[in-house]
């Protein structure tokens, strides 16, 4: 049943991001607390004074009871991080071959990201962006912050090129503190320029992750007949393709280029993940938890 | 090459179906936004050719594919040029005719020699036949290629006293093509007597693969005599001189005066002469034939010196014994019934009987076993033990007639036949006087020479319960008259009234004697039977009770005709040869039976040309006698070559559709 929650199609049905999110984040957590082998982190760090409108759940009522003083507990993953969600919306984005396009599952993706960094009180950011940087939103732990991720990932509309060198000049500019970077783009470019554009960002002390948002008719593609293929990207560009070079040549380029850039993005330090938007979105955010829980 | 149903090739328009299926409509080509053609080369065009061509091969394999349905519902055919000239195989059939009639001047003997000559002229290797045919077809040999046992079995063949049937002898020749499934050509030598022709010319019909050569031996009917017919007494009981007539017959013949000649076991009785008109008949009687005892060899003849004398002479035979005895059972003191009973017998001629008189008291040594029937005449007291006796006697065969009177109303059941009487039925005064008899079954054997009653009075009639007996007549109302009790293997007739003119006055009728006669006969099992019977006939040897028994048949030459095993088994025998068949049954009862020709052989007039020709016809070829056929044609079939392609067609389509569908079932 949670499962059901986490299925992309289930989410397409629900209105408003925010709940997407909640959905999705809840679903998930819930999910962790019930696995013997996943979990928050619940290991004790530090007590804090209560301050008014603090979660009463976690006073330590004991300490209370000694000293007549209410501190909270504070636990290691409550730890304020950075963590800075890049949203590519370039044109090939808005491919879809079933009800949930590439960009709605990247904005699932996205906003489920910046809901369990604000829960965990990170600082979440959002750069949204194709051939440059079309909106940015800086990250902040201020009251409000979470509302803005949304309301900026929901306004992400399909842009046009990819072109993921150019913006990636500005990322370095707003990368002020350690913290986790993702990377959610279809990536339709070189792998090595791909790494190449954003290693820098590792160098900083920052860990990146890469969601590889990808369709699962880009995957494995299947047509009945030979199609007329219209790039999204550069409409002017048309082919017509037959099914059983779909079937055999396509596949093996693509995963080619899938394995291509998943080596050479963990070779150079970044993690990887490929996404079908087909499957659930729990994996992507298993990944980024133990990557956080990593450099925390 | 031909359609034998052209009109099938309109379903040609089927082909429009792969037409428009893989030519006019256009493969989709509706754009496709994809995310990227990064991956996709331009080499997928060649990909796009290669998969066009192999629809192509598709596209031509279902078109091909549909034509050939097309065209074999058309039933294509070809045809075929069929070796001219020389038959292979071809089987000469040589028929011999030895009806009667080829015993006419030397027949036979030409007809022999032509077949031989046939025989001499086909080419070493070349298998003929030889039949012999009349009534029945005889081969005479095998289907063979050795032409001397040919013509030993030409040799072999006899004249017959059968007659002629033709289309004995076409059925037997489609059986013989039926069977070797080779062509033949029949060679029939015949007078061709047109009394040989069937009613029904189909049955002269021959197989396409006969060729029929008639030689008729008579080009025209040569004057002919016979003994058409001679009428004679089978047995007779008494030494009367009896009566014989006797007719002649003239065939093509002009007026003549013929002598006849009336002989008896060899020897001359009488001799007349008769006037035979112009093609035309005179009958001739004799009066004066004295007939002894036992059994006896007739013949009429008349002189010689036409074209076939086998039918100058008639046989017939005669046999004479003494009269069997009849019991005729009265009250003492009434002597009516057997007065008007005796001379109702007498009066029809009929002397096999001599009634036997007796009362009812004389009864008591009395054993009805020695007796042809008995009669019971209006009996009051029957001793129970010659009651018993009559049972007995009935239920082994014997036949007894009872008439019920006065003293019979008595009785509560009528005797031996154990019917109940439910009293006397008399006219009185008010009312009717008399009754009539008013229903009469005509196929009852007392009746069937005059079944006229209605003048007959019955004043008085006894009330008969009939039970389970077949009631052959009954009075005005309803009352049975006359009935027949079978027990066992003998018959009890119940006349419900008396012979005495008192009763009734139906021995004053005319109707009385033959009633009498044929009561007589009917109760006594006198089977007259005819005086000859003809060539072809059959004869039953015994009846289920001498099943095993040995029976002996000597044919006119005095020869066996039963072997051994046949003389236990055989059920009846077939009289082939005209003249006198001596039978000796089981039963020690021996029978000589005349048998002569059928006169329709006598009359030699030959079938008429075109009949001749029509009946060649009938089969294919000319009548050339044994030349080559010309150059004909023969239709082939091509449909099952035609559907042997379209299964290879059909097994290539859907393999090289499968392979499409594979990939197409992926992508759904």
């Amino acid at each position: 049943m949670l499962q059901r929650f986490l299925d992309p199609a289930t989410l397409a049905s629900i209105s408003g991001l925010d709940l997407v999110a909640k959905t999705v984040v809840d679903g998930f957590v819930a999910g962790l607390h019930r696995s013997p082998y996943f979990g928050f982190s619940q290991e004790f760090a530090e007590y804090r004074a209560y301050s008014e409108g603090d979660d009463l759940r976690h006073v330590d009522w004991n300490v209370f009871a000694r000293t007549d003083r209410c501190y909270l507990k504070r636990y290691r993953g409550e730890t304020n991080s950075q963590l800075l969600v890049m949203l590519d919306t370039s044109a090939s984005m808005s491919y879809g071959s079933h009800e949930v396009h590439k960009m709605d599952y990247a904005r699932f993706v996205a906003a489920s990201l910046v809901y369990m960094g604000s829960q965990q009180r990170d600082a979440a950011g959002l750069i949204v962006f194709d051939e440059d940087v079309v909106n940015y939103v800086a990250p902040s732990t201020r009251q409000g912050q979470l509302f803005r991720l949304l309301h900026a990932i929901e306004e992400a509309k399909v842009g046009t090129k990819t072109d993921i060198a150019k913006p990636f000049i500005h990322f370095q500019n707003f990368l002020h503190r350690r913290g986790i970077a993702v990377v959610i783009s279809d990536f339709y470019e070189d792998p090595d320029v791909v790494v190449r554009t954003i290693e820098p960002l590792r160098y900083k002390g920052n860990e990146v992750i890469l969601f590889h948002i990808l369709d699962p008719q880009e995957i494995h593609p299947k047509f009945r007949e030979p199609v007329l293929l219209v790039d999204l990207e550069e409409p002017a560009q048309s082919l017509e393709v037959s099914p059983e070079y779909a079937k055999n040549e396509y596949r093996v380029k693509i995963n080619a280029h899938i394995e291509a850039l998943s080596s050479k993005a963990r070779g150079a330090g970044l993690d990887y993940f490929l996404m079908d938007t087909a499957r659930p979105l729990d994996e992507g955010l298993r990944e980024y938890l133990s990557v956080r829980k990593g450099i925390l | 090459m031909g359609f034998l149903t052209p009109w099938f090739l309109a379903g040609a328009v089927a082909v429009g179906l792969p037409i428009w299926l893989h030519l006019l409509r256009k493969h989709k080509t509706t754009p496709l936004p994809f995310a990227s053609l990064k991956f996709f080369e331009k080499r997928t065009q060649s990909s796009i050719k290669h998969r066009k061509l192999r629809y192509l091969v598709l596209f031509a394999l279902r078109t091909a594919l549909i034509l050939l349905l097309v065209l074999a519902f058309a039933h294509p055919y070809m045809q075929q040029q069929l070796l001219p000239m020389q038959r292979s195989g071809v089987v000469t059939v040589v028929a011999i005719d030895n009806s009667l009639s080829m015993r006419a001047s030397d027949y036979l003997a030409q007809a022999k020699q032509m077949a031989k000559s046939v025989i001499s002229g086909l080419v070493p290797g070349q298998r003929g036949q030889v039949l012999a045919f009349g009534a029945r077809v005889q081969a005479m040999s095998e289907v063979t290629d050795d032409h001397s046992s040919l013509n030993a079995a030409v040799d072999s063949i006899e004249a017959s006293d059968t007659r002629t049937s033709f289309a004995e002898l076409s059925r037997s020749l489609r059986s013989i093509a039926n069977s070797l499934h080779l062509p033949l050509t029949a060679h029939i030598y015949s007078d061709m007597q047109a009394s040989g022709m069937p009613a029904n010319f189909n049955d002269l019909r021959l197989n396409a693969d006969v060729k029929l050569a008639t030689h008729p031996l008579v080009k025209s009917a040569p004057a002919n005599f016979t003994v058409e017919n001679v009428v004679a007494p089978r047995r007779v009981y008494d030494a009367k001189k009896q009566r014989v007539l006797a007719t002649i017959a003239g065939y093509n013949s002009p007026k003549s005066t013929k002598k006849v000649t009336l002989e008896l076991n060899g020897r001359e009785v009488e001799s007349k002469s008769a006037e035979v008109s112009a093609n035309g008949r005179a009958s001739v009687e004799f009066f004066s034939m004295d007939v002894p005892y036992g059994r006896n060899q007739g013949e009429v003849r008349i002189d010689g010196g036409d074209a076939l004398p086998a039918d100058d002479v008639f046989y017939f035979s005669v046999e004479r014994s003494d009269p069997r005895p009849a019991l005729f059972v009265q009250e003492p003191g009434t002597n009516a019934s057997l007065l008007y009973f005796k001379a109702a017998l007498e009066a029809s001629g009929q002397s096999a009987f001599a009634l036997e008189p007796a009362t009812a008291d004389q009864l008591a040594n009395v054993s009805p076993s020695r007796y042809s029937f008995v009669v019971l005449s209006d009996i009051g007291a029957l001793p129970a033990s010659f009651e018993n006796a009559l049972k007995e006697y009935v239920r082994g065969g014997g036949n007894v007639l009872i008439t019920l009177g006065h003293a019979a109303s008595g009785r509560a059941r009528v005797p031996v036949a154990d019917l109940p009487i439910a009293g006397a039925s008399y006219t009185g005064g008010e009312g009717e006087r008399f009754q009539s008899a008013t229903s009469l079954d005509p196929s009852y054997p007392s009746i069937q020479k005059d079944n006229h009653w209605e003048d007959v009075k019955f004043y008085r009639a006894i009330r008969v319960q009939p039970l389970q007996a077949r009631v052959v007549g009954r009075l005005g109302d309803q009352m049975p008259l006359l009935l027949d009790v079978q027990l066992g293997d003998g018959h009890v007739l119940v006349f419900s009234s008396t012979f005495d003119n008192i009763d009734n006055d139906f021995p004053l009728h005319a109707s009385f004697v033959p009633f009498v006669e044929q009561t007589a006969r009917y109760l006594g099992r006198l089977d007259q039977g005819p005086p000859s019977v003809q060539v072809g006939s059959f004869s039953e040897l015994r009846d289920s009770k001498e099943k095993g028994a040995a029976v002996d048949v000597m044919d006119p030459k005095g020869e066996r005709v039963l072997s051994l095993e046949e003389a236990t088994k055989a059920q009846n025998v077939q009289f082939t040869m005209a003249g006198f068949y001596d039978i000796r049954r089981p039963n020690g009862r021996n029978e000589l039976v005349a048998v002569n020709s059928d006169r329709r052989e006598s009359d030699l007039t030959p079938a008429t040309p075109d009949s001749l020709q029509l009946w060649q016809n009938t089969a294919s070829g000319t009548s050339d006698g044994g030349g080559g056929s010309a150059e004909t044609q023969k239709p082939l079939s091509l449909w099952w070559y035609v559907m042997i392609a379209v299964l290879l067609l059909a097994l290539a389509e859907s393999l090289l559709g499968n392979r499409h569908l594979s990939v197409d079932k992926e992508a759904a």
